[in-house]
């Protein structure tokens, strides 16, 4: 089966030839299958975010290679980079990310509409995905009249709206209390076992890491262990996060 | 340290900075520039002949004042806009905020003296520069004119101080009330609309019944001057509210039915250039029909200004038909007729017989030779040439008064035939009459025939009647309303535009984070460009478009006192439109370096 995400040794220095450089990723390598929902653990300022920019197209890796469902996106220009991740990919920010003055409606018909999909089939894509989240009731509403963790699923569904071959998001709860939190989560798990939607998370928080599949832990630049839940509860993966952040840590 | 902080933020945005720099400048020069020109009495005594001058001067130095103060008003909320982030980041950081507002006190007096002084000194060279470009391209008749004018330099120092004293009182006393925490986050807080569809229809109700009255009383005035001390107060205020109600409620309107017709609203960011606009008219009505406003009075400041200039022709060729009246014409005066452009030369001998004042002319000539004129219809307010070979037609004599020597005006004109013209005992003298092929390309060198002539009778001097001294005497009356017009009109705009621009750049750092999560969902560059282009287009299409149909509206008002008012009307409609797109293009070039990266 094609793989959804392949990372080969990518490295990232930044800062010109000229300039103070600062290596933020070094001889980075991964591989995200279709279905999986993997998880990227790190302490902040470890490179997660440079990561996930580097996957998504809003930066690039000072050398080594990116596919993404089977497409090298270092080769791509600035055009084919947004029109990639207008389609392919699918984002959840840690501050939302939503436009105040659309609708949690027209946000997450936004997606579509810049792909121009014809207005007849927004219409039923938006209402299935809102309806998945349990949006229906606010759909009308402006972001700033929403709760954090509305506003988060609402961005969750702008992610999930258009139907992308892999959605990232950068530490998602990061925003959020506890309780929205694991709503959120529950929520991604559902969506990713119900729909196969694949799904890449950066945190550093052990809780909503221990929904993930598999867990990579990034540190100064560079990825070390792996851990997989396998048929570990969720509260058991939780410990193990725990304990290995504390000897890899070390 | 904090200074210093202070310091490097400004050099950040350098950019912004010198926009905002610039347009100060240019507000105290163009002040400077109508205070010296308006109340310079060597300017003013001897270049107009009419005590009305003064007062339409008085006039528009108060208008000019209003601009003013609301362009520096705008050009002070953007640079607030600018700092306010970083000075609350400062106060979040345990920076007093008595210390802060002193900063801001400072910065905002300091910008504005700076730039009231180098905008003067750029007043002083323009003013030299504009004067003399004016003098030049309206043929006014101003001596000696110093572009250094002292009261003028106070004048424009004390009110622009004040003015900026107040703008750094008004800046630390808001910075001194907000909580930080709005400091910090007020790009985020967009500003709630008010969905109330029956209060937005009466609104646009009311705001078309005030249009059509503040129209009809302009239409009104074009046939009734008298109703003018009336109908201008009415046309006033009624288009005031007019324009403010009709954008506040009928462009909602506009814009929320786009916004329902999905097959365009959801098409790529249409939805979004829509909400962006739907939330921006609620802050913008009243700056939108303020522009209009001073849109509309700009541009018909220029249109009537102009209006007066093809006036100026028109009233002169309407004075005499020819353009050079010549008596005994010598070898230099012959010389310079020749070399006028067009050979419709005409002479007329007569002899003056002194006892019963009449002057005879030979009616062969006139049978050889008509003599044109000017029939002037009082109904039509216009001017049409007849010929005739019948000198004793009273209007014919009229006319042909105007021509001869001053002292010989008031006798009688007889046409008789040659014998008996031969019989006269007197000597027989030669009025030489040309018409050029246009009165203007020739201007320089009838003003040379007319002052030579002037000079071998000396009483022409005083008394005229020859086209030329009649075309200084009204280009003199003209040009002041024309330069009063085309002054203030081309002033207006460039403060109204830039107010405008401000007050778009004021919202633009709202505006970076909606961008940069365009960008980050996948939105080509291309596209948020043409959304940004688009969005300020209608924010500067929407007063423009109704700007113009106020002018176009309000023309009706100078029927009366203007020939053919909208004749030509394309010059200064094209002068407007380009002028204002420069603006529109400069504002939407800053305002995609501030939110695109
Ligand atoms: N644009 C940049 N220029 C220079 N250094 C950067 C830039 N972005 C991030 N860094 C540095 O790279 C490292 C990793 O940053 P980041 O990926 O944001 O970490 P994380 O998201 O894990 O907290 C940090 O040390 C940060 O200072
Ligand atoms: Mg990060």
């Amino acid at each position: 089966m094609q793989k959804i995400v392949e990372v080969k040794n990518v490295e990232k220095i930044y800062g010109k030839a000229d300039e103070k450089q600062y290596k933020a990723l070094s001889d980075v390598n991964f591989e995200v299958q279709p279905g999986e929902f993997v998880g990227i653990m790190g302490a902040s300022g470890s490179g997660k975010t440079t990561l996930l920019n580097i996957l998504s197209t809003l930066d690039t890796a000072t050398s080594g290679s990116v596919k993404i469902a089977g497409q090298d996106i270092t080769k791509l220009n600035t055009n084919e980079m947004a029109d990639f991740r207008a389609n392919q990919i699918g984002f959840i920010f840690q501050d939302f990310n939503l436009l105040e003055n659309l609708t949690a409606y027209e946000n997450v018909a936004l997606p579509l509409a810049l792909q121009n999909v014809s207005p007849k089939k927004i219409k039923p894509a938006v209402t299935a995905i809102t309806e998945k989240l349990g949006l229906t009731d606010i759909l009308n509403h402006y972001p700033t009249e929403l709760s954090g963790g509305q506003k988060q699923r609402v961005a969750a569904a702008r992610a999930l709206v258009h139907e992308p071959k892999i959605v990232f998001g950068d530490e998602p709860t990061g925003a959020l209390d506890s309780k929205s939190a694991r709503a959120l989560m529950d929520t991604m798990t559902k969506i990713n076992h119900e729909d196969n939607v694949s799904i890449l998370l950066v945190t550093h928080d052990p809780f909503s890491a221990s929904y993930c599949d598999r867990i990579l832990f990034i540190k100064d630049g560079e990825i070390g262990q792996e851990l997989r839940k396998d048929d570990n509860t969720r509260g058991e993966f939780y410990q193990e996060i725990l304990d290995s952040l504390g000897t890899f840590a070390e | 340290m904090l200074n210093k902080l202070a310091l490097s933020g400004i050099r950040h945005r350098m950019r912004d900075y010198t926009v905002l720099f610039s347009g100060l400048m240019i507000a105290s020069a163009i002040f400077y520039m109508f205070l010296s020109l308006a109340t310079n009495k060597t300017f003013l005594s001897s270049n107009s002949p009419a005590a009305a001058t003064a007062f339409i001067f008085g006039f528009g130095i108060i208008l000019l004042s209003i601009i003013t103060i609301v362009y520096i008003n705008y050009a002070n909320t953007f640079l607030l806009s600018m700092r306010q982030k970083e000075y609350g980041m400062f106060m979040m950081l345990g920076a007093k905020s008595s210390k802060i507002s002193k900063m801001i006190f400072v910065e905002t007096f300091a910008i504005g003296a700076i730039s009231t002084l180098i905008g003067s000194a750029i007043g002083i060279v323009a003013t030299k520069y504009v004067s003399q470009w004016m003098i030049n391209a309206l043929d006014m008749q101003i001596k000696h004119f110093n572009s250094f004018y002292l009261p003028a330099l106070m004048w424009t120092f004390i009110f622009f101080i004040v003015l900026f004293i107040f703008s750094a009182i008004r800046n630390s006393i808001s910075l001194r009330r907000t909580k930080v925490l709005t400091l910090l986050h007020k790009d985020s807080q967009p500003s709630k609309i008010k969905r109330n569809g029956a209060v937005k229809f009466i609104q646009a109700i009311i705001g078309l019944i005030f249009l059509a009255i503040g129209y009809y009383s302009m239409f009104y005035m074009g046939k009734n001057a008298m109703f003018i001390y009336l109908g201008v107060p009415i046309a006033l205020v009624t288009i005031v509210i007019g324009t403010y109600f009709t954008i506040n409620a009928a462009i909602t309107a506009v814009i929320s039915m786009l916004k329902r017709n999905t097959k365009f609203s959801q098409k790529g960011l249409n939805n979004f250039t829509l909400s962006q606009l739907s939330f921006r008219i609620a802050d913008y009505t009243k700056i939108l029909s303020m522009v209009s406003i001073m849109f509309a009075l700009a541009l018909g400041a220029i249109t009537v200004g102009l209006g007066f200039q093809k006036q100026i022709s028109t009233v002169v060729n309407g004075q005499n038909y020819y353009d050079v009246a010549v008596h005994n014409a010598d070898t230099a005066q012959k010389n310079r007729i020749n070399h006028l452009s067009g050979d419709d030369q005409y002479n007329y001998s007569y002899k003056v017989d002194d006892k019963s004042k009449t002057v005879y002319y030979r009616a062969s000539e006139f049978k050889k030779q008509p003599f044109y004129y000017e029939s002037f219809n009082m109904k039509s307010m216009l001017a049409t040439t007849k010929k005739s070979t019948n000198i004793n037609n009273p209007d014919v004599s009229y006319s042909m008064q105007q021509n001869m020597l001053p002292k010989y005006r008031m006798n009688q004109l007889k046409a008789v035939s040659d014998a008996e013209y031969n019989k006269i005992q007197a000597n027989s003298d030669t009025l030489t009459l040309v018409k050029t092929t246009s009165f203007k390309n020739n201007l320089s060198k009838i003003k040379t025939i007319s002052k030579e002539e002037a000079k071998r009778y000396p009483d022409l001097k005083q008394a005229g009647g020859d086209k030329y001294s009649a075309y200084v005497m009204i280009n003199g009356f003209f040009s002041g309303l024309e330069f009063m017009g085309f002054f203030l009109g081309i002033a207006f705009l460039a403060m109204l535009a830039s107010c405008l621009m401000f007050k778009i750049l004021s919202g633009a750092s709202g505006d970076v984070k909606r961008y940069n999560m365009l960008h980050k969902i996948g939105t080509r560059q291309r596209t948020l460009r043409s959304t940004i282009n688009k969005e300020i287009a209608v924010l500067f299409a929407v007063p423009a478009g109704l700007g113009i149909i106020h002018v176009l509206v309000g023309l009706q008002m100078f029927k009366g006192i203007l020939f053919q008012p909208y004749s030509h009307i394309e010059v200064p409609f094209g002068i407007f439109i380009i002028l204002y797109l420069g603006y529109y293009l400069l504002t939407r070039y800053l305002y995609k370096k501030i939110v695109l990266k």
